[in-house]
């Protein structure tokens, strides 16, 4: 139990860390908080001036992007996982990781949280900036079950942070193709289009992530879009997604960190 | 010649910070000591000789040992052999009869590591956050947390950099901050890895009084730094690494 308490604390330290690490660059909300505005009004009259098959205003289609927006952030958020081993490799703080009771895995697994958290509260940021300066309709009645659908689609996209983690562990990049996936993620997922207006082959792909059925379910529950796929399988899959790769990117991770070790390699950066 | 064998027949580690310390049962042979290496063999290139060479190594309970020799020779790598750090090829490293892949997160409660050089630090943390980072990742428990942070800040005298950032600090004050860190979670076997380097005088009298307290508790330590460097200090033994293998010296 002590143990249990213990981890608990190291886990939470970590996001701590990560948190007061933040904060000391006092500008980087500020730009963050900034994007989101400059992306929110592109989008706005966007949408004033794009007409598309499938919406019927344009306010539909700003819902649409803006849900979409949100859930890239996120999903962007898992993939910054691999740029900050590098920075601890290079600082020599993963040794101290390494070196740690907690441990490697645990502990970059407690990195995932700070930003999974802070992508999280800007994710809801921008929804609210989008109602109160564009309009943005949210379906109310629907919006919390928002709440444990995004958390599912952050278990989904989770493991491919800790597949490029481990990546990064062992060919010591921090870009290690974390932005051709991201982009094919979004390209594919329906960020700023429906899936549909891609080519045949393009939506075959599209069926292969889990951006497409975290993007349906939740543009269903908070600007009630019409569903592509119903809710039960698009959530079916995401959980699919977690509960088959979660395990095996943590077993990747600890094997690569171990690979490390006994070659010597987990020195280097 | 080989290092000096373990002379004492029962050590029984503390039991510290409610850390239940399990040492197996062994032979009186093999009896348990603070740190023991034996046979290990390291090489970083297959067309070359290894930097280790069937290497045995035994730390006392309260001792210091120093271990030198000309740079590259492999001091480093064995330090961060016997922190649990890398894998050596062959061989067997135990601290108190644990072997790290038999049981590493009990392995590195019990042993602590000084790298040489001043990585290793979050650059925009201040010296509390760093040692209160160090402690939870320590995984001590609840109630020696707040203490060890605070012996910490005491036995390093850290109380005027407490709230600095660590680049806001000067090399000898970061060096003085990851010794505190080292010796924070209170271990039962230190490793240092040059650990004057950029200290002032101040910082290494603190640093032999953090030692001497450790090796009073039975403790041990292991000093590595390169030959020539004029070290005015009473180890228990003196050894230099050549082809491989600990000389004494």
């Amino acid at each position: 139990m002590s143990e249990a308490v213990a981890a608990a604390h190291a886990f939470m330290a970590i996001m701590r860390r990560d948190l007061h690490v933040y904060m000391s660059y006092r500008t980087r909300l500020v730009s963050q908080v900034l994007t989101a505005v400059f992306s929110l009004t592109l989008f706005y009259y966007v949408s004033r001036l794009v007409h598309l098959n499938g919406f019927t205003s344009p306010a539909s289609y700003f819902g649409f992007v803006v849900v979409g927006l949100a859930l890239v952030s996120v999903m962007y958020s898992c993939f910054l996982i691999p740029e900050y081993i590098r920075q601890e490799l290079v600082a020599g703080t993963f040794e101290r990781l390494v070196l740690s009771p907690f441990g490697p895995v645990r502990s970059v697994v407690a990195m995932t949280l700070f930003p999974l958290i802070l992508s999280f509260v800007l994710a809801v940021f921008t929804l609210a900036l989008g109602c109160v300066l564009f309009g943005l309709q949210l379906h109310w009645s629907t919006v919390p079950l928002a709440v444990p659908a995004i958390g599912l689609a952050l278990l989904a996209f989770l493991p491919f942070g800790l597949l490029f983690a481990a990546l990064t562990v062992v060919i010591k990049q921090g870009n290690v193709g974390t932005s051709w996936v991201i982009a094919l993620m979004a390209l594919t997922g329906g960020v700023y289009f429906p899936v549909a207006v891609l080519p045949p082959w393009l939506q075959e792909v599209s069926r292969l992530q889990p951006f497409t059925p975290a993007t349906n379910v939740l543009r269903h529950l908070l600007v009630n879009s019409s569903l592509t796929v119903s809710i039960g399988p698009s959530l079916l899959k995401l959980a699919g997604f977690a509960g088959v790769l979660l395990p095996l990117s943590i077993v990747a991770l600890s094997y690569a960190i171990r690979a490390g070790q006994r070659r010597g390699t987990i020195i280097e950066y | 010649m080989t290092p000096r064998s373990l002379e004492i027949a029962e050590p029984v580690p503390r039991a510290r910070d409610g850390i239940d310390l399990v040492v197996a049962t062994r032979a009186p042979e093999s009896a348990a000591a603070p740190l023991r290496l034996r046979g290990v063999t390291k090489s970083w290139h297959p067309d070359r000789p290894p930097v280790l060479d069937e290497l045995d190594l035994t730390l006392d309970p309260g001792s210091m040992t120093w271990v030198g020799g000309r740079n590259g020779v492999g001091k480093t790598t064995m330090l961060r052999i016997a922190a649990g750090l890398i894998d050596s090829d062959s061989g067997r490293v135990e601290v108190w009869g644990v072997a790290a892949g038999e049981n590493r997160s009990r392995y590195q409660q019990l042993v602590s590591f000084l790298p040489a050089g001043d990585r290793g630090l979050y650059a925009r943390l201040t010296v509390r956050k760093q040692l209160e980072f160090c402690a939870r990742i320590a995984m001590l428990p609840r109630p020696r947390f707040r203490e060890a942070v605070d012996e910490a800040i005491d036995t390093f005298d850290l109380h005027e950099l407490i709230e600095r950032r660590v680049d806001r600090m000067s090399m000898g004050q970061r060096q003085r901050l990851r010794i505190a860190m080292t010796f924070l979670p209170r271990p039962e076997v230190v490793l240092l890895d040059e650990p004057l380097t950029s200290l002032d005088g101040e910082g290494a009298a603190l640093l032999h009084q953090a030692i001497e307290k450790l090796i009073a508790d039975d403790g041990a330590v292991l000093w590595c730094s390169p030959s020539g460097e004029n070290l005015d200090i009473p180890f228990d033994s003196r050894w230099t690494i050549e082809h491989g293998k600990l000389v004494a010296a």
